[in-house]
Order: structure tokens, then sequence, then C-alpha cells
């Protein structure tokens, strides 16, 4: 089918008005906090700043109450400490799921899946504090990650185990017969293979612990120190002062930005790969 | 005689081999299925026995009440009943504006054009950012002396600014707004996955044919999509109907709680750090299981219901 050159500018027309709705909340959100605080209030309606500053910055270094250094460094700390949580659970998991032979295979599988439905919301939480009450862990982001730790992601399993199964198993059965163990076999030759479908696991896992919002504003709730980023700029809203803190919110906001916004520049194949591959296979 | 005895002693060799084998494979889930005991089934059968319960935190005030909560529910919470007419709504606004508008642009990402996969990214990209944050920037750029208000001003489309939070219908407009936003760029790529699947002959024969874009897109483009529409349609409610974080951040229910989908109403109510200090919890228990059980019936209606989309090729 040809395209006639009027259709063709007509189509390239309307993806260009929709490319600028797109990005138009993000430019002005990261123009705007270069902006001077009066300028912020004065002018809304100019999206690059007529005085370039990088006050609200310092500011946000400096202020008492909202610790941007301290919280960068929780919400890296997290990110970090759940992404490699969710690496080595999930690559463990498709790899049994997958090359495992043991009874209640299917049962422990089917478990697992219908988990996908079940969501009974937040109400949760209070059970959850109460475990960690008994083992006496307290209400933490060292708590929350310790939940993470025993988390199931089922979706990074379906993809692990998708992609094991495309990896010959006449290497396994070598393996086996030269003496070496079913856990042996994971990391000695499973596991160096799995890294493409492992750099998309980690990217994804990467911008959902970055993301986090819910879980830990909740578990940091006694422990303001303890807070990362996300909920840091989020409690800067709710605080109630929030049109005197728009400066530090966009600063804030931005610093959130930066992160994700690299990592799905550098490796946004991985992202709608991982997407994919969770929908169509899963 | 010899060879007899050898076959003998290999059997234990290999049964113990298996059962190793069960072993490790158990050993490398067990993090998973403690985490699933522990944190999934436990947690459920907590709140199943608490919304039997007055509860609400303190042991000596917790006593048993039987179907009170659950029968509350269903008489006296008007304000729960509401905030599901509120996230149905939001559902119907949003999806009949956001499925179109993605089949759209998928179709025409479909064709061929040069910077195909910058639009689709770029397109993707509110898709990764925090749901919170996303929040905050929309409250920011709607907010009374925010940029909307002041361009529209500027190029007078209204004489006043508007407080777009100040009732329902406006502020529910905005929310839609950012969640299209927010949302529109994956069913982009689900569309997308999907426009390939069909096959580039059924088209040509169309045309050859003679027929139109229209009618080719309405009897060979759709129809062929049908199936992955189904679980796309399903997905985009699923999503709608669990709306929370994005709602807490925005307007917190603003104006008067008009603007609580039920999962932010839910957490607003009940959850430490958003709640009142001292809440039933037992009820709160009784409400989400409601909850839950009504948005698995709505999965599982609209399972019935759409069973034709997935037949029709």
């Amino acid at each position: 089918m040809k395209t006639s050159k009027a259709y063709m500018i007509y189509i390239y027309t309307v993806l260009i008005i929709m490319l600028i709705i797109t990005i138009f909340p993000l430019i002005y959100t990261v123009a705007s906090s270069f902006k001077t605080n009066s300028e912020i209030m004065a002018h809304p309606d100019r999206i690059f700043p007529r005085e370039f500053t990088f006050d609200n910055y310092i500011a946000a270094y400096n202020s008492g109450d909202f610790n941007i250094l301290r919280m960068l460094w929780n919400s890296t700390l997290y990110t970090l400490i759940c992404v490699a949580i969710t690496l080595i659970t999930s690559s463990m998991g498709g790899y049994v799921f997958a090359r495992g032979e043991f009874p209640g295979k299917k049962l422990v599988f089917a478990v697992f899946s219908s988990l996908m439905f079940i969501a009974l919301g937040s109400i949760t939480v209070y059970p959850m504090f109460e475990i960690l009450n008994f083992i006496g862990v307290s209400r933490s982001l060292w708590g929350l990650i310790l939940v993470k730790i025993f988390g199931i992601s089922i979706i990074n399993i379906y993809l692990v185990r998708s992609y094991v199964r495309t990896l010959p198993a006449s290497m396994d059965e070598a393996a086996q017969l030269d003496g070496c163990s079913f856990i042996g076999i994971f990391f000695k030759i499973i596991a160096p293979l799995l890294k493409p479908i492992l750099a998309t696991i980690g990217i994804l896992a990467f911008q959902q612990s970055w993301n986090d919002y819910l879980l830990p504003t909740i578990f940091t709730l006694t422990t303001p120190s303890q807070r990362t980023l996300i909920v840091g700029v989020v409690a800067l809203k709710t605080s109630g002062e929030a049109a005197s803190s728009w400066n530090l919110m966009l600063a804030g906001t931005t610093v959130a930005l930066v992160p994700v916004l690299v990592a799905y520049t550098i490796g946004n194949k991985y992202f709608i790969s991982g997407l994919m591959g969770g929908a169509i296979k899963g | 005689m010899k060879i007899q005895s050898k076959a003998i002693s290999c059997k234990p060799f290999i049964h113990s081999k298996k059962r190793s084998n069960t072993l490790q494979c158990y050993l490398m889930l067990s993090t998973q299925i403690i985490g699933f005991l522990v944190l999934t089934v436990y947690p459920i059968c907590w709140a199943a026995k608490f919304s039997w319960f007055y509860y609400d935190g303190a042991i000596c005030n917790t006593r048993f009440v039987g179907w009170e909560n659950f029968i509350k529910i269903f008489t006296e919470d008007a304000m729960y009943w509401k905030t599901w007419l509120t996230t149905l709504q939001f559902a119907l606004v949003k999806l009949p504006i956001e499925l179109p508008l993605a089949m759209y642009l998928a179709v025409l990402l479909n064709k061929k054009l040069k910077g195909k996969g910058f639009f689709r990214a770029v397109f993707y990209l509110p898709n990764i950012i925090s749901i919170a944050i996303v929040g905050l920037i929309f409250s920011n750029i709607f907010d009374y002396f925010g940029v909307i208000n002041s361009l529209l001003v500027k190029f007078h489309i209204v004489k006043q600014e508007v407080d777009w939070f100040i009732n329902k219908g406006t502020a529910m407009a905005v929310l839609v707004c950012g969640s299209i936003w927010c949302s529109f760029g994956i069913n982009i790529l689900y569309f997308l996955a999907a426009l390939k699947n069909v096959p580039e002959e059924l088209y040509d024969c169309a045309y050859l044919d003679g027929a139109s874009k229209r009618t080719i897109f309405f009897k060979i483009t759709l129809p062929m999509m049908a199936p992955v529409m189904q679980t796309i349609i399903l997905l985009s409610v699923n999503g709608t109907l669990q709306i929370n974080e994005y709602i807490l951040v925005m307007t917190n229910g603003a104006p008067g709680g008009k603007t609580f989908t039920v999962m932010s109403y839910l957490v607003s109510k009940f959850v430490p750090g958003f709640a009142q200090t001292s809440v039933n919890i037992g009820y709160g228990c009784a409400l989400s299981l409601v909850t839950s059980a009504l948005m698995a019936l709505i999965a599982f209606a609209y399972m019935k219901l759409s069973k034709k989309l997935s037949e029709i090729y």
C-alpha cells in the first residue's frame, strides 16, 4: 500500500503533537526546578527559566527536614538490594521450574501463579507488622527489605523459565554425568548464560523499587531518617506547606526522575522486551 | 550373577539422587515458599479472622462481633459504595478515550515511518515514572497558580483561573488526564504487537479489491486483533480499578473525599500513616475481603462476557 505525501504529513503532525503533550509535563517540571522561587510563583507560564539557578538544589541540600542526600542514599541502597534480591530469587525460581523434577512442582507453580490474582490490598501490612514484631525486626526500611527477600515475582519467574527452556538441555546432562549437582549446574552453567534476561529483569526491578511509594511510606513512618527519595518528596506535599515548598518539591522530583530516565535511555529495549515477554509469553 | 548384583546396587543410587534433586529444588525455592506461607497465606487468614472482630490495635478492646462488620458494609457504609461508583466512573471516562487513542497511534506507528522507534520510546516514557511522582507533576501543572491555568488565561480560553480541585467534575477530569498520560504508551506497545500478527497479504487483497482505508480497518484489522484486545482491555480495566497511590498523592480525595477510588479509600481509611490512629481494623479487613471478591467478580464477568472477542478469528 502506498501512502500519499499529504497523508504522511498528517501522520507526522499527529505524532508530533502527541509527542509534545507527552514530554511537556516532564520538560516543564525539570525546567522549573532551575527557576528562582519567585519565578516559580509569579510566572508559571514561562516554560524555561529566565534566570537559570541552582538555588532550589542548594536549598534542598541545606534543608533540615528535607535531607536530600540522605534520602538519595536510602533510595539507592533500597533499590540496589531489591534488584539483587530479585535477580537471585527469580533466576533460581525460573531455573527450578524449567529444569527441576520434583514432586509438587506443578502444584507449587500453580499456587505461585494464582498469586497474581489474589490482592487483598494494603490491609495486609498489619499482619506483616505482627510477623516482623514476632521475629524482633523493627518497622523500618530494613523490615521492608526483609519482606522483599521473601517476596515472589511470578512474572520474572516466567521470564527466566521460558529463557532457560531455550537453552540446550544437553549441557546440563553432560555436567550431571560429570557429577555436578542440581544446584551446581545452576551456578556453573545456567547462571552465566542468563545475562540477557537478567539485564531485562534487573532494569525493571530497578525502576520498580526506585519508584516504590506506598510500602516504603508505611514502613518508614516511625523512622523518617530512612525515607526514600520518592517518599520524602511526596511527604512535602502532604505535610501541608505545599505552596511554600514547590521549589524543593520540583528539585526533589527532578532528582528522583533522573536515574529512571537515564536507565530508560540506556536500556529502553530491555524495558520493552521485558514488558512484551511478560505480557505475551506469560 | 555379577551383572544382577550391579543392577540392584544401582537402584538405591538413582533413588537417592532423585531425593537429593528434590531437596535441592525445594532449597532453591525455600525463600519463596516461606514467603508465600508467611506473607501471603497468613495475612489472608489473619484478615479473614479479624473481619469477624472489632479490633482497633488494642487487645483489650478486641471482641467478637459476628456478621456485624459485613452487615455494616451493605447497610450503612454509603461512602464505601460511592468510592466504587467513582472508580467505575473513572474507568468509564478513561478507557473509552485511552484505548481508541492508543489504537489510533499504534495504527499510525505501524506504517513505514522514519523515527518510529523514537516515537514509540517517548510515548512509553511516562509509564516508567513513579506513579506518586506523576501525581506530584500533575498537581503542580494543574495548580491554581500553575502553568495550565496561566496558559488558559493568557490565550483567553477562560476568563479567570480555574480551581480544578474544588469540585468533583473538574478534579476527575484532571485525574483522568494524568492517568491517560501515564498509561497510553503501554497500550500502544500492546496494540503494535497485536498489529504485527495481522498478515500483510490480507491488507494487500483488500486493497486490490478496492476497499477503503476505513473498511480495511474495521473489517480486517479490528477483527484480527479482537483476541488480543480481550487481554488488553482486561489489563486496562484491572489497572484502572487498582488505582491507588496516584489518587492519594494528587487529590487525597479532594474535594471532601469525592475523588477516592476504592483502593485509595481503603488506604486512606485503614493504613497507618494515612488513616487516623484508632480505626476498626476488623472492619477494614471485612471491607478488603468484600473489595477483592468484587474485583475478582468483575474480572470473571468480563472474561465471560468478552468470550466472543477471542472467538472472532
